[in-house]
């Protein structure tokens, strides 16, 4: 197995300019007195080396900011690196911006063209596939309209359809597989993984650690344009989370003056977070408003968050999950905008969320929350096994079932 | 795959992108296209007509023959600087050389020269011209503004994106240009002293070239025409130069 795509060392720097563009006088001043402003430097990737063999994935994990897009781009030779290089057998191509291109007023057909062209296809060919495309993209009976009209999932899954239709050595994805329903998101993983039999290349960004475990060979974890480690999927994905702790303590030693971490001892689970913003307490409420912490699975839960920011936060992410004592997921929902969804934060307040069915089998279950900046760099506080769910069953439940959800198995026989 | 045929295909298709997206939704469409040039000229025939005359035979058409091509160059470049700023998306596209865009903007304003051409025709025909094989010469002189546009657009479009003012300073140079350029009378009017600014300048000779077959129908001062032609072979050298020299940056910086 040969190497089809090797960066040696390379480290890449952006000039930060605060008031950009700057306009010629500026530049022209700056040159005359020669005042450099040396510090508003920032390296984006610095002295990246790996390599990637013929028919492998190769997957990339880091938070926001990690150098993960900048390195993308200069493997599809958009740009150069500051120094070292980056050797490639073949085309490398790859889907940085979906939908880069299209124009608004335009049909689908015609952006379908228009996407299929740049993708490197001639105008015979894309009209070849043309039926093939609108197929997979599930577009029919919108195709000949304009795209302004269309929904933003709709003109993912077009831009996205036209640009998987065309064979390059090297497949480059950043970050586009959050495309669309999640059936979508199966038929784009099985693409990519049909690409993978194939025995193509791909290098593949994704914040989703399910999709970097099912997709990649290998995993490259980025940290501060670093890499940390390279290694299997597995362990990667370790790493990373790892990083992720540790830039939480980090920030909350900084925000409380370079004293030891807040004391965060609870009595039962664990907690950890900076308290930016903190979850002052949370109340696990039946049907009718009262607390409790054992609820029949014919019930309904309603779970309240009260919170207080000690700061002032423009926006926070929230999640609530419901995880069984072997810390299995059952069920977790997300707010990525609290702002987008309940309007202007307050200082403090209560968040609710209510489950009208839990659809559980009896036991021990945890109610697990938690508080993130909306890049969900680092956690404001999380409460893991801190808040305790015992599930009845109102009904006689057959010893036979086991599992996560109760489905209420009816059997019969047939002679 | 045969990538001639691919980037015909492209730069085909972009220019129809442009001609279906400018027009889409208007009444009249592409037919909108000749509209500002024959507002300019009625304004033109009024001024050196009626306020000011300049005794020109058939004087309409003697300024349309030259208009027509200068509103192409004029509009190319005035919209040159926008091009890589203004299409990040494609710019930022793997596989994408961002001097399509360039193209593009360079053939569709010919697109657009082309549609406007019948009614010169007419008007030609309504002063008694009589088009001569002159003609023939039409291409050649059409392809070397392609080449003198291309150039100055990628010089203009790659400066764009680091110095905004590059934008600003075209507009102000192509309104000054417009009254440099003979236009709308005749450089002989102008006085020795500033001849020079006539004969060293490629547009004036390519406008005085489309003048010549058109209106005069003779066959252009092949020396001014090699001349024009050799600047824009420059040009367009000096431009593409500077725009593979910036074009890392230029992906950078946008």
């Amino acid at each position: 197995m040969s190497a089809v795509l090797t960066v040696e060392s390379v480290s890449k720097r952006y000039r930060i300019q605060r008031n950009r563009p700057i306009t010629l006088k500026e530049s022209i001043i700056r040159r005359l007195t020669g005042r450099y402003d040396r510090s508003n430097v920032f390296w984006a990737l610095r002295d990246v080396s790996f390599s990637v063999e013929q028919g492998r994935t190769l997957g990339i994990i880091g938070h926001n900011g990690a150098g993960k897009s900048t390195l993308l781009r200069l493997l599809c030779g958009l740009g150069r690196p500051t120094s070292g290089r980056i050797l490639h057998i073949g085309q490398v191509s790859g889907l940085l911006d979906l939908g880069g291109g299209f124009h608004p007023d335009m049909t689908g057909r015609e952006n379908l063209v228009t996407g299929g062209i740049l993708s490197g296809l001639t105008r015979r060919q894309v009209l070849a596939k043309q039926e093939e495309i609108i197929a997979f993209a599930e577009l029919e009976e919108f195709i000949d309209q304009p795209v302004r009209t269309y929904s933003n999932g709709m003109y993912l899954r077009l831009a996205f359809a036209t640009a998987v239709h065309f064979d390059p050595d090297v497949l480059v994805i950043d970050e586009v597989l959050a495309v669309g329903d999640s059936r979508f998101q199966q038929k784009c993983i099985e693409r990519l993984a049909a690409f993978r039999t194939a025995g193509k290349t791909s290098i593949m960004t994704s914040h989703d650690a399910d999709q970097i475990r099912s997709l990649c060979d290998e995993v490259l974890v980025l940290e501060e344009g670093r890499v940390v480690m390279a290694g299997d999927p597995k362990s990667a994905i370790q790493c990373y989370n790892d990083l992720m702790r540790q830039r939480t303590e980090k920030r909350a030693a900084q925000l409380s003056g370079g004293a030891a971490q807040p004391n965060l001892k609870v009595e039962h689970g664990s907690r950890m977070g900076t308290l930016e913003a903190e979850i002052s307490a949370v109340h696990l409420c039946d049907s009718q408003g009262r607390a409790i912490d054992t609820l029949s699975n014919a019930d309904s839960l309603t779970i309240k968050l009260e919170y207080n920011l000690t700061k002032h936060l423009p926006d926070i992410a929230l999640i609530a999950g419901i995880y069984n004592d072997t810390n299995v997921k059952c069920f977790e929902t997300a707010i990525p905008s609290a702002r987008a969804t309940f309007g202007p934060i307050a200082q403090h307040g209560i968040f609710i969320c209510h489950l009208p069915e839990l659809p559980l089998l009896p036991g021990l279950y945890y109610v697990n929350v938690g508080l993130y900046p909306i890049d969900w760099n680092y956690t404001y506080d999380y409460h893991w096994q801190m808040h305790v769910l015992h599930i009845t069953s109102k009904n006689r439940t057959l010893s036979g079932d086991s599992g996560v959800v109760s489905l209420r198995p009816v059997w019969s026989s047939l002679v | 795959m045969n990538s001639s045929t691919y980037y015909f295909d492209l730069i085909f298709h972009l220019v129809r992108c442009d001609f279906v997206t400018r027009y889409k939704g208007s009444v009249l469409g592409v037919l909108w296209s000749p509209v500002i040039p024959l507002a300019q000229l009625l304004v033109l025939v009024f001024l050196f007509q009626k306020v000011v005359p300049l005794d020109i035979d058939a004087y309409p058409a003697f300024v349309f023959s030259a208009l027509l091509p200068w509103t192409w160059l004029s509009t190319c470049l005035g919209s040159s600087g926008g091009l890589l700023v203004g299409n990040r998306g494609l710019v930022r596209r793997p596989n994408f050389a961002p001097v399509t865009l360039i193209i593009v903007n360079t053939v569709s304003g010919m697109l657009n020269y082309v549609v406007a051409l019948p009614i010169l025709f007419v008007m030609l025909i309504f002063y008694g011209k009589t088009l001569t094989l002159t003609l023939l010469m039409l291409p050649l002189l059409m392809l070397i503004q392609c080449v003198l546009t291309v150039g100055l657009s990628l010089i203009i479009a790659t400066l764009n994106v680091f110095y905004r003012d590059v934008q600003h300073i075209v507009g102000v140079a192509l309104m000054l240009l417009f009254y440099l350029t003979p236009v709308f009378y005749k450089p002989q009017a102008v006085s020795e002293d500033f001849r020079i600014l006539y004969t060293y300048s490629p547009i004036a000779a390519l406008i005085q070239s489309y003048r010549a077959i058109f209106f005069y129908g003779v066959f252009p001062e092949w020396r001014s025409l090699v001349f024009a032609g050799a600047t824009s072979l420059v040009v367009c050298g000096f431009g593409y130069v500077i725009y593979t020299r910036c074009l890392p940056d230029v992906v950078d910086a946008i």
